[in-house]
């Protein structure tokens, strides 16, 4: 299910994941200071999320939307 | 919404290898520079992930004629050899250069590990058909990428990161800068530039088990779109996925902790096995095991087995991964003009997977030329860009032309309703993702896609909406990807032969005295307009050999000669 969660018990609202999600999947609330995840169907599994420093990211295997393949 | 104007003298657009190598050389060249990039420069494109770079040195034994020969063989003659030679030639100096930069390579004794091309390393059939493959890699330490963000911010350029662009402006037929908006929140800019280095890496379909959604073609289309040429769209990058859990284990981490990830099928695995539990034979050119999986889907003997990432475990593979989102391993792109990396339209230059110098020719020939690539070509668009902006004298700005680009940035989140970007891109990925339209290429299967990408194109792109900022990028990515995919069935339908990656089942043969040329495809007022141009005649086979040691592989329903 790509981006799985964002342990907000350990987030610490330094925005790294937001900068190095290529693809905007995540914004920052700055209010509540807590990573959220905004756009998990445009979530490609690249990882570079998992630069969290408090490893608040929790990744997992499947896709945001439904896709086809080459074949099947 | 907020909107600004930025004034530089050169404006590089992507910030990948090729982007950070023109910013530093164009400010080493004492011109003002502002690289901005849709993602964050260091940790979007493809660079991040790349695990190795080639690089050749007389000094190292390399011999420039053996590394020439491997590239025209398993590129099948469609390399510019121009480019080939000066790709290789530049490439020590630009390791030099990523050394300075702080980059660290895996050495012993003070001098980088060269490691010899990994297929050296296989069983395989045909083997001693071929000249041998002799360009060698070294590979960087993790971490590196941030290194290149550093050695752009100590050159003086000016980072603009999560900003996208959307087209170039033109004046008098020259390019004098580009519009675009913020990821976030969406203001939007106006960078008025001297010259550009267009440097936004290459375009894929956001396929399914590969982390390159944000390359969308977006620097091939809006330079297209100003009037250049763009080539190479019928070659393809394969690269499977794991249909079970497509994209699993992410990329990144692995690539980071210094392993070199293989994809399943990324080139020919002599334990590759069908339903039928037989080995699959090596089809594709030059063991690059391209088609080998497809044909046999094809056949009717699909699921095909194959250890894969991350531990080595037998799993069925499938399409269409990368397909086609690694432009550097096609070497598609805009074209080159010259040296310096001009384009046919004045104060644009163009680099790295976005610039479409040929070097690899019809098949990807080497490990480590894609980044080896965009660094030599980053590094000649940067110069070639500042030399433009210091000499040209610059127009005055068009005050109406800017706010027209502006508006249309803007334009789908001013529509009420429409089309959404998700849908769109789900409707063409339908279009391009079975096997059968972009691996296994037909003529009435690749008019029927285009079909539907020609009404995409007229019907459904004018009436793109976002609804947030973020849906906006979206609209602008989908776009470009429908006329990317217009250029790739294009160019596949003219090329009526097949080599390297491009394969017809309706010619399945290369076909030497028509096709020793290039597809390139422009604007001609208004249509998309594919025509050739003939490769030159450093580039071509020596006619005396027989075709079947030109072309040792035999494809699919092609019988020797
Ligand atoms: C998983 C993987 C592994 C690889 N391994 C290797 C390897 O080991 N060796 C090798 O040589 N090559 C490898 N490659 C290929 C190589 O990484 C690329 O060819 C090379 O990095 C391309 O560099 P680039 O600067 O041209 O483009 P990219 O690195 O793709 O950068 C393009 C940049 O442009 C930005 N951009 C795009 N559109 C816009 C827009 N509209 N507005 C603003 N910015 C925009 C993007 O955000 C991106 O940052 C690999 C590729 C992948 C995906
Ligand atoms: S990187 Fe980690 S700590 Fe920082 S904002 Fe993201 S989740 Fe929170
Ligand atoms: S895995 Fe990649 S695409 Fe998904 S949220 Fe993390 S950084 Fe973004």
């Amino acid at each position: 299910m790509t981006i799985a969660a964002i342990d907000e018990a350990v987030c610490n609202g330094c925005g790294i994941c937001v900068k190095h999600c290529p693809i905007d999947v995540i914004r920052l609330d700055r209010e509540r200071k807590k990573a959220v995840i905004a756009y998990r169907e445009d979530c490609m599994l690249c990882g570079q999320c998992l630069d969290c420093p408090e490893d608040a990211v929790r990744l997992e295997p499947g896709w945001g939307r439904a896709y086809l393949l080459g074949w099947g | 919404m907020k909107e600004t104007t930025v004034q530089t003298d050169v404006l590089v657009i992507g910030g990948g290898m090729a982007g950070c190598f023109a910013a530093v050389k164009a400010r080493e060249a004492g011109r003002d520079v502002v690289l901005v990039d849709k993602g964050y420069v260091s940790k979007s494109g493809e660079t991040p992930y790349a695990g190795d770079t080639a690089v050749f040195n007389p000094a190292w034994g390399h011999d420039l004629d053996a590394w020439l020969t491997q590239v025209r063989t398993v590129g099948e003659y469609l390399n510019d050899a121009r480019w080939t030679e000066i790709v290789f030639r530049d490439s020590y100096e630009r390791f030099l250069d990523l050394r300075a930069f702080g980059v660290e390579f895996l050495e012993e004794d003070g001098e980088p590990v060269r490691l010899d091309h990994p297929l050296t390393q296989i069983e395989l059939p045909d083997r001693d058909k071929f000249p041998p493959l002799v360009s060698q890699v070294v590979h960087w330490l993790p971490g590196w990428p941030a290194k290149l963000r550093k050695a752009v911010v100590k050159s003086g350029a000016k980072i603009i990161d999560r900003f996208v662009v959307t087209e170039l402006l033109m004046e008098d037929g020259r390019v004098v800068g580009a519009a675009g908006f913020d990821v976030e929140g969406n203001a939007t800019r106006v960078l008025r530039a001297g010259a550009v280095v267009m440097s936004a890496g290459g375009g894929g379909f956001k396929a399914v088990g590969y982390p390159t959604h944000e390359l969308t073609a977006d620097g091939h289309v809006m330079a297209y779109r100003a009037g250049c040429e763009v080539t190479g769209k019928e070659f393809l990058s394969p690269h499977h996925t794991n249909p079970e859990e497509p994209g699993w284990p992410p990329i990144y981490p692995v690539f980071a902790s210094g392993h070199s990830a293989a994809f399943p099928g990324a080139w020919h695995d002599p334990e590759m096995v069908n339903a039928e539990g037989d080995p699959v034979p090596v089809r594709g050119m030059a063991w690059h095991g391209w088609i080998d999986a497809e044909w046999e889907a094809h056949e009717g003997r699909a699921p095909v087995l194959a250890a894969g990432p991350p531990d080595g475990k037998v799993r069925p593979l499938s399409g269409p991964g990368g397909h086609g989102s690694m432009l550097g391993h096609a070497a598609g792109g805009i074209v080159p003009v010259d040296d310096t990396c001009a384009t046919h339209v004045p104060g644009l230059y163009a680099a790295g997977d976005s610039c479409g110098t040929c070097f690899v020719g019809a098949a990807y020939s080497g490990f480590g030329f894609a980044t080896m690539h965009a660094a030599v070509t980053g590094a000649r668009a940067g110069l070639g860009a500042a030399e433009y902006a210091r000499s040209a004298d610059r127009a005055a700005p068009d005050a109406r032309g800017e706010a027209e680009a502006l508006e249309r940035a803007l334009a789908p989140l001013r529509r009420r309703g429409g089309f959404t970007p998700r849908w769109t891109t789900q409707v063409l990925q339908n279009a391009l993702a079975p096997y059968f339209v972009l691996y296994i290429k037909k003529e009435e299967r690749l008019r029927a896609a285009l079909t539907t990408v020609e009404f995409l194109r007229d019907h459904v792109v004018p009436k793109l909406y976002a609804r947030d900022d973020h849906e906006l990028r979206l609209a602008h990515e989908t776009a470009n990807m429908v006329a990317n995919a217009e250029m790739k069935l294009r160019a596949s339908l003219l090329r009526t032969e097949s080599r390297g990656t491009h394969y017809r089942e309706d010619f399945p043969r290369r076909d030497d005295p028509d096709w020793l040329a290039w597809v390139r495809l422009k604007d001609e007022g208004g249509v998309m307009t594919p025509f050739t141009e003939p490769i030159p005649e450093e580039s071509r086979p020596d006619p005396a050999l027989p075709y079947a040691q030109r072309y040792p592989m035999r494809l699919p329903g092609e019988e020797a000669r």
